[in-house]
């Protein structure tokens, strides 16, 4: 259990007309929840065909679980929702478990057991409705996303691979969703989910790796990202308008870089190599009225904009508009 | 091989517990019952029809043939008919006659008139003209009657007796036919005639309609979007090998079926066809021996591996119903090919196109078990021919793994042929 549950060294992947991924390189620990943030076509999807040896890297080794990905026996002990979801349609939802199972190295019993188990939890059987005997076309769509999702996890998978597992979902769902991450992360499986909604991966990720444009941006515990990439906003607040001596130091290249005046509140990025610690210093020291200094932490969402740069990022793709 | 099986079970049993299976098994005997019963009932009423003696007869030959003729008209198998009426006219007065008659037969009160000159005895010809001219069996009665008239007028003018002439021309000559073969001799030239034509047709509907299937299979995993979890649990080719597999076996169920099923018609038609007062002593089973009864068998399950892995194929390349239709154009014109030269290969099946027809992969599958009913065909051909159509099969089946497994999670844009071939590259 000591080596980590996904080991990515230098994968590349080449199209006709363009790289979908360059010298891509991350680790995943076992028993983490970890996010793959980026945006449509940063090479999420083709970096999860290629952990699942759907496609093979032209450059580059993975490793999963300990084994190279190609092992044959790992397709078993992975859990996949595609971003792309869809079921046989005609057919009976207990039947397309049942195959989604044996697909898995299931059978017999057990399995239509693990079904039971399942359609009582996502409560597909419940006040005597039961939808396993129902054709996949009667349910709703969220029903269906429900069954595929009880397809991902009917082998108690060791990982779990969602991508974009929150797209189409309604709250409820969602919550659904979350709760039972929550869970497999109880129980010391790796959960590793692709997304674009910033909020989502920050506060559910234990990791996160943001990659653009096939390459990673960067990596690492959600904390330490936001600590690395955050402390350089200061929020002031003072009583009345800032004084003569006051703006003198906001106007210190070597302590502010720059500050959004509003007045009473302002809004200070620290000038490279500043401490905060030094700005507040020269603050009291001009005789400033403070009433609110507080070192803000970026969102994960405000550094991937920082980071993968606005131009890369439609409208609405980071979940908050 | 758990895997794989699953692959097979799904495929065979959602398409058995279809109702299209259900009714499709059911009505196909019926439609080859039709095909055994329909030419008893019709040769035991081809001489039914009364049309054919409700004609007029223009008769200007001045010897009185136009009498003879319908005389001889009404006293067929169902004498007691009307005879057809005559019109006896000089040669000058045949144009007049000839649109009076035309008249009725558009008026509808006579079916059509029939003209006998003076070149009738002479040169043989006659005419006729009617509403009712595609009626095989009644255009033949009159051509016959014609003739024999023609005939016995001839030998009456010669000083022949009149009853020696009508037994003389009675006399039929009826050239029976045998089926030689290796094993010995057996079944009717006719029967294996017919029933070649059968099993070349099942061959190819069968292959035709399942090979379709497999690409109905193949598009349905693609437009669902369910292709992609499948595909991660379980490799490409062996998902490819299980639709195969399954689906043929869905055929093959099927084909014994049918098979079955009109064993027992067979055994029960006597009194089916007795109910109908069809004669069944001239119908028999064909002599179709065990070891070819498998051959056959052999070329339906190798010819639909070679077309179902084409159809695979052409299911990867598409995302609709209407891309699909394009792309399984060429696979479905290679497959029409052997149906289209079915005349030929009976008729002459040992002519150089039977015999290149016949060991061709994409064409063996369905004319090979046509030859082989109609004629005998040496061992090494059949060999061959089995040999060409199973490389066929594998190099067919090797090309839609190729194609299948980049095909199955491309969507979008249709790709050229340049780029398929590409994907058959890729490693």
């Amino acid at each position: 259990m000591t080596t980590a549950a996904i080991d990515i060294q230098g994968i590349v992947k080449r199209y006709e007309h363009h790289v979908a991924v360059k010298s891509l390189t991350l680790t995943v620990p076992r028993g983490a929840v970890y996010g793959l943030l980026g945006p449509n076509g940063a090479g999420k999807t083709t970096t999860i065909r290629m952990l699942l040896n759907i496609i093979a890297p032209d450059q580059g080794t993975i490793h999963v679980l300990g084994v190279p990905h190609s092992d044959p026996t790992l397709v078993d002990r992975i859990g996949y929702l595609p971003e792309e979801r869809g079921l046989y349609r005609k057919m009976q939802v207990r039947r397309v478990l049942k195959f989604l199972g044996e697909l898995k190295g299931l059978g017999g019993k057990s399995l239509d057991g693990k079904i039971d188990m399942w359609l009582d939890r996502m409560q597909l059987r419940a006040n005597g409705e039961d939808w396993g005997k129902a054709k996949v076309d009667e349910l709703s769509r969220g029903m269906q996303q429900k069954v595929q999702f009880i397809g991902a996890l009917l082998h108690d998978p060791e990982l779990v691979i969602l991508d974009e597992p929150f797209s189409g979902l309604d709250p409820i769902n969602a919550q659904a969703l979350k709760d039972t991450i929550v869970d497999l992360k109880k129980q010391g499986r790796t959960v590793i989910f692709s997304t674009h909604i910033m909020d989502n991966a920050e506060r559910m990720c234990d990791s996160v790796c943001i990659i653009a444009r096939g390459e990673k941006v960067l990596d690492g515990g959600v904390a330490e990202v936001r600590e690395a990439h955050g402390a350089r906003m200061v929020a002031l607040g003072l009583d009345g308008a800032p004084s003569a001596t006051v703006q003198t130091v906001l106007a210190n290249r070597q302590l502010v870089a720059r500050a959004d005046d509003s007045n009473r509140f302002l809004e200070i990025e620290l000038a490279a190599g500043a401490k905060a610690q030094d700005l507040l210093a020269a603050l009291v020291g001009a005789g400033a009225q403070i009433e609110r200094f507080e070192l803000v932490r970026p969102s994960l969402h405000r550094i991937f904009l920082e980071k993968v740069g606005a131009t890369n990022v439609e409208v609405g793709m980071t979940g908050h508009g | 091989m758990g895997k794989l099986f699953a692959v097979i079970r799904r495929e065979y049993l959602e398409r058995v517990r279809s109702k299209w299976f259900v009714i499709a098994t059911l009505f196909g005997p019926v439609f080859f019952g039709a095909i055994m019963f329909v030419p008893a009932l019709i040769s035991s009423r081809e001489e039914a029809s009364a049309n054919g003696t409700n004609i007029t007869i223009v008769d200007a030959t001045g010897t009185g043939l136009g009498e003879r003729v319908s005389s001889r008209l009404a006293g067929g198998v169902n004498g007691g008919t009307t005879a057809p009426t005559v019109n006896v006219v000089a040669t000058d007065a045949i144009a007049p006659a000839e649109s009076l008659a035309t008249q009725q037969v558009i008026s509808g009160s006579v079916k059509g008139y029939l003209v006998l000159d003076t070149l009738t005895a002479s040169a043989a010809k006659a005419r006729y003209a009617g509403s009712n001219t595609t009626a095989l069996f009644d255009m033949q009665r009159i051509e016959r009657a014609v003739q024999r008239e023609v005939q016995m007028m001839a030998l009456e003018k010669s000083g022949v007796d009149a009853e020696v002439a009508t037994s003389v021309l009675s006399r039929s000559v009826n050239v029976t036919t045998e089926r030689l073969t290796k094993t010995g001799r057996g079944g009717s030239g006719q029967i294996n005639f017919i029933f070649g034509i059968a099993v070349a047709f099942v061959l190819y509907l069968t292959i035709f309609i399942y090979g379709l299937n497999v690409l109905r299979g193949v598009l349905e995993e693609k437009q669902s979007r369910v292709a992609e979890v499948v595909i991660a649990s379980i490799s490409s080719s062996r998902l490819l090998a299980g639709k195969v597999i399954g689906v043929g076996g869905v055929g093959l169920t099927q084909l014994v079926l049918w098979l079955a099923m009109s064993v027992v018609m067979y055994k029960v038609r006597q009194p089916i066809l007795a109910k109908f007062g069809a004669d069944t002593m001239a119908f028999s089973m064909p002599d179709i021996s065990l070891g070819v009864g498998l051959v056959v068998l052999a070329f339906f399950v190798l010819g639909f591996m070679f077309y179902a892995g084409l159809f695979a194929a052409a299911g990867a390349t598409v995302n609709s119903e209407q891309e699909a239709q394009q792309a399984q154009m060429p696979v479905v014109l290679l497959l029409v090919t052997s149906i289209t030269f079915l005349q030929n290969i009976l008729t002459q099946p040992e002519s150089t196109l039977s015999r290149v027809l016949s060991v061709l992969p994409f064409s063996a599958p369905i004319v090979m078990p046509l030859r082989m009913t109609v004629a005998p065909v040496p061992a090494l051909e059949v060999a061959l021919a089995l040999l060409s159509v199973s490389l066929g099969a594998v190099g067919s089946v090797w090309l839609a793994s190729r194609i299948y497994r980049v095909g199955l999670l491309m969507y979008g844009k249709r790709p050229s042929i340049r780029e398929v071939v590409k994907w058959i590259g890729q490693k």
